[in-house]
């Protein structure tokens, strides 16, 4: 070994670690920034360590390329709106698993055929992995983008069919470690990515989070099985990081839903449950939806003391943030204490409202999670409730038959008013109809979240 | 599971453990509920009330004691009172262990699980289960009221037809949660109320609450562990004196609650300070159980001085007002059983910060005092604040616990080590110990392939690595999950490394150029993704 190389694996050491204090950082606020700047110094480290490599020659182009690609991934980065984080996000997930398609097939392609049993195995298992999550985050960009209904597509057999492809892939991955052609390494990348995409389009809009973080985790495996073909600790060591990263995200997602993810990812959920069930039912009959204008909401709120505000995917969708954040300093300059209630999946993306709330410049130490603001929904003389229908859907503890039972949820009907901003009188994302806002200590503010809230912002001013 | 609420058998006391609001909010938690026949009734919680929350009304201590699997109290239990519970069974109540070492024993050959409510730890997440700065609140307000009856004027200053009144001059020693309370209460009288504590922090929490902070000149803080006040220096307990001499003469009321942790209660308010008060003055010793902080306090005693100051020594102040006490103190109780893992789950949890240290028995083991020195004050009585208790505890309501500021940092779950995983691991090892063990001396000969060895150390730090991540992940804040997804984004772009790999051997063949379409991809991901990550975390601010 050149003593080059053996600074090089030190280097990829560094890098590692740097990895880890990266993730390490972002348990809190104050640290979090310091943390992407370990990233940054980990990614430029393995960058020149690579390049630098004994008997290594870098082609221009691959400068080339590199120099184009930070230049786009930079302009993307700058011109994304907080409100389209999630579809980023699934779109940055989707060049992880492109990538390493291609990395695996110019292994295939420089070897030309003569690849050993376990490099084969390797670099057939890195391709499959990298199409499903290519495939799948394509999807799920179009999905979030909206370019793609939210709805999940059921196919009927869609398990056999799940399985099927399946069984393809193996068989394709046992004629591709036995004979090494091509064509049967792009026949199971084919089947890969029609499974990347059945699986993804079964899943409702509702779960979009955890999808999302699914497949952040599914690229972390990739990156992983990239670095068992290319024999790179590096590889393994990151890519092992991100995996199990997103697969927390994931279970942190389903155990905020009460689900399991096994049920997150077959259910097909948002469809399967009867249109007509028994919250909508039971709770439809139990009186109107009264409405609350502008001018009586502003008078109630400058006469409150404790108003919590429980943001929903609709203020995101009507960038309704930064209305709300001057309602709230509007508020907290007459000496209302306005706070926020996130639940862990509202939004699209988890943390999503956290991140649309601090765009807005709201501070936030009064940003606070489900627990630690539920026992304080009682005192609460209002709660405005913006965009957001399931996670505070009494049905969820009181109806055992509601698709949505044993979810945790925002108990907002224990607190003395609750507003809830709403487009229309539909159900929400999931398709649920939801007896709180037939309850007599409930009432309707309809409207875009951004013209309400605005609204209800002169209507403040005015009081 | 069953709660069961004994009767306090104690002289004059008229407190019960829970009140039937509390038994509701159990029964629908899924508890069953036993309560011992007239348990309420001096807190005037009857026996109907109990049955109408859906608790099971029993008569005879004896029923409760045996019949359940959790008892809760509120005194620590008279010599014989737990003799009829089953081993096994568990008792939660107020203990005091260091000064109670016989009864400890007791409960121990009862082969009981005991906490104490006494000896839960004062950390922010336990506030809500502080049965001492509970019963610490209500008893600084009954002192206000207590000294209000002996007290012979108005405490607000009135101008009337018939002359005018001055208003009552209140000086409170020692600004825990009862002095804070007193400060409130006599504050919202009308008084002029001054405030005296050795621990500079409570200043602001006097102010906040309309007191007129006192102070020495001389400079020594007094802020001791756990929210607890340590004991001071002699220049600085002169310059005291000096001071409280001073004040006698001026005010008209005195409200002494100063205790530190393990001692007898310092005595601040000497018998010529007393001497110098004006005829009708009050004393109102909130420490008289631990021997007072008045030189003349007759502990449980009310009585006047031969120069006509009135000093009540009266221990059971939050006693007198039953009701609220026990709803509270119920409160806490359900609060701590929530903590233990409710109806469904309860079972006491070791790595429970703020379990373990109120853990005094396990199945008659003795289990306290706890391990961990940053634990609570050991010995509790009534209690001082933890510094960061807000200035908000007046009059009936618990003491407001502070809320928690930042949208961060708890709840973080922490997950015990899946006992699945261990034991299949475990197999796992032994399997391959024994195979190793055949190989090894049945066929020494065999060999595997170099790609085999390479692929298990590979796999040594794949695992390795899904540890350290599964580890470092759940520490980090829920309000950063979108910024964690896009820096994991970024990372996972380490891909890169691959695409270079291929890309520089040099020539630009198939291969090559397939590898520099990867890299493209690769980067466009690490700056994208580590771009709007610092963008976001911009965006944070307090």
């Amino acid at each position: 070994m050149y003593l080059s190389t053996a600074f090089s694996l030190g280097a990829y050491l560094v890098a590692a670690v740097l990895f880890i204090l990266s993730l390490r950082g972002l348990s809190s606020q104050a640290t979090a920034r310091r943390g992407n700047l370990y990233g940054v110094i980990g990614m430029g480290i393995a960058i020149v360590a690579t390049l630098t490599l004994q008997g290594l020659d870098p082609h221009p182009l691959l400068i080339g390329a590199i120099a184009v690609g930070a230049i786009v991934g930079g302009v993307m980065a700058a011109r994304v709106g907080m409100t389209q984080m999630p579809e980023l996000v699934a779109l940055l997930h989707s060049f992880v698993g492109v990538a390493a398609v291609l990395v695996g097939y110019s292994i295939q392609l420089a070897s030309r055929g003569h690849l050993d049993l376990k490099t084969s195995i390797e670099v057939y298992v890195d391709v499959a992995i990298a199409a499903i999550t290519f495939t799948g985050s394509v999807l799920a960009f179009l999905k979030l983008r909206g370019s793609v209904s939210g709805k999940p597509t059921l196919l009927p057999g869609r398990h056999g069919l799940n399985l099927g492809l399946l069984l393809g892939l193996v068989v394709c991955g046992v004629l591709y470690v036995r004979g090494g052609q091509t064509w049967a390494l792009g026949a199971g990348t084919a089947l890969a990515c029609v499974l990347g995409v059945h699986l993804v389009a079964a899943i409702g809009g509702a779960d979009m989070p955890v999808v999302v973080s699914m497949l952040n985790s599914y690229s972390g495996w990739t990156a992983s099985a990239a670095g068992f073909m290319l024999e790179n600790d590096l590889l393994i060591i990151t890519g092992a990081l991100v995996g199990s990263s997103g697969a927390i995200l994931s279970v942190i997602m389903c155990r905020a839903m009460n689900r399991s993810i096994w049920n997150v990812i077959f259910g097909g959920f948002g469809a399967d449950a009867p249109k007509p069930a028994g919250g909508a039912a039971a709770a439809a009959p139990d009186g109107d939806m009264q409405e609350i204008d502008a001018t009586q909401l502003a008078t109630t709120l400058v006469g409150s003391q404790q108003v919590v505000i429980v943001p929903g995917y609709g203020m995101a969708v009507a960038r309704a943030q930064h209305a709300v954040r001057e309602l709230t300093d509007l508020l907290r300059g007459r000496g209302v204490t306005v706070r926020f209630a996130i639940h862990p999946v509202a939004g699209r993306l988890p943390g999503h409202m956290n991140v649309l709330l601090a765009e807005a410049s709201v501070p936030y130490d009064i940003v606070l999670e489900m627990d630690e603001i539920n026992d304080d929904l009682p005192t609460t003389d209002v709660v405005i409730v913006i965009g957001a229908n399931d996670i505070v859907n009494p049905a969820a503890e009181d109806d055992p038959s509601s698709p949505i039972a044993g979810m945790p949820v925002l108990q907002v009907w224990k607190s003395k008013l609750v507003v809830v901003n709403k487009r229309s009188r539909g159900a929400g994302y999931a398709g649920i109809d939801n007896p709180l806002f037939y309850k007599p200590g409930t009432k309707m503010l309809f409207g875009d979240a951004k013209s309400a809230i605005e609204g209800l912002l002169a209507a403040v001013k005015a009081a | 599971m069953k709660l069961g609420i004994p009767k306090e058998i104690r002289a004059e006391e008229r407190r019960v453990a829970a009140s039937p609001t509390t038994v509701g909010k159990w029964v629908k938690a899924g508890w069953e509920v036993v309560v011992q026949a007239g348990a309420g009734v001096g807190a005037s919680f009857p026996d109907e009330l109990y049955r109408a929350a859906g608790a099971t009304v029993v008569d005879g201590a004896a029923a409760v004691w045996s019949g359940v699997d959790i008892v809760l109290k509120l005194h620590p239990p008279e010599p014989g009172e737990a003799a009829a519970a089953m081993p096994g069974t568990t008792l939660i109540s107020f203990i005091r262990p260091a000064q109670h070492p016989a009864l400890v024993e007791e409960l121990a050959a009862a082969k009981l699980t005991v906490l104490a409510m006494d000896c839960v730890p004062r950390i922010s997440r336990a506030q809500k289960m502080d049965a001492l700065s509970s019963m610490a609140n209500i008893a600084g307000y009954r002192a206000v009221i207590e000294a209000a009856n002996r007290f012979g004027s108005f405490f607000t200053g009135q101008i009337t037809a018939a002359g005018k009144v001055r208003p009552a001059k209140v000086l409170i020693i020692g600004c825990g949660v009862a002095g804070l309370a007193s400060l409130g209460v006599a504050k919202g009288l009308g008084a002029i109320v001054r405030a005296f504590d050795v621990r500079p922090s409570v200043e602001d929490q006097i102010k906040s609450l309309g007191g007129e902070f006192l102070t020495v000149a001389v400079q020594e803080s007094g802020e001791g562990q756990g929210g607890y006040a340590k004991e001071m220096s002699q220049a600085f307990i002169d310059a005291e004196m000096a001071l409280f001499r001073e004040q006698a003469r001026d005010v008209d009321i005195v409200i002494t609650t100063a205790l530190i942790p393990g001692r007898p209660a310092p005595k601040l308010w000497m018998a010529d300070a007393v001497a110098l008060m004006k005829p009708g003055s009050v004393v109102v010793d909130l420490a008289a159980e631990q021997g007072g902080n008045c030189e003349l306090t007759r502990p449980g005693e009310a009585f006047t001085t031969d120069t006509g100051v009135v000093i009540l020594g009266y221990a059971d102040l939050a006693g007198r007002m039953p009701g609220v006490a026990s709803e509270l103190y119920g409160t806490n109780l359900a609060h701590f059983l929530d903590e233990m893992g409710g109806a469904k789950g309860f079972a006491v949890d070791h790595g429970n910060d703020a379990v373990r240290p109120a853990l005094v028995l396990e199945a008659g083991e003795v289990r306290w005092p706890p391990p961990a020195p940053a634990a609570a004050p050991a010995v509790a009585a009534a209690p001082k604040p933890a510094a960061a208790l807000a200035p908000a505890p007046v009059a009936a309501a618990a003491p407001a616990p502070t809320k928690k500021a930042s949208g961060h940092g708890h709840g973080t779950p922490v997950l015990p080590p899946s006992k699945t995983a261990g034991t299949v691991m475990a197999v796992l090892g032994l399997v391959a110990a024994i195979a190793w063990l055949g190989l090894r001396f049945g066929k020494p000969e065999a060999t595997v392939g170099v790609g085999t060895a390479q692929l298990l150390q590979h796999l040594t730090v794949f695992i390795m690595a899904v540890f350290v991540g599964w580890q470092v992940i759940w520490n980090v804040a829920p309000a950063l999950h979108t910024p964690l997804m896009s820096v994991t984004n970024a990372i996972s772009g380490i891909i890169v490394v691959g695409g270079l790999l291929g890309g520089a051997t040099g020539s630009l063949d198939a291969g090559a150029t397939v590898a520099i379409a990867a890299t493209l991809f690769a980067t466009i991901n690490i700056a994208g993704g580590f771009l709007v990550t610092r963008r976001m975390l911009a965006m944070f601010r307090k």
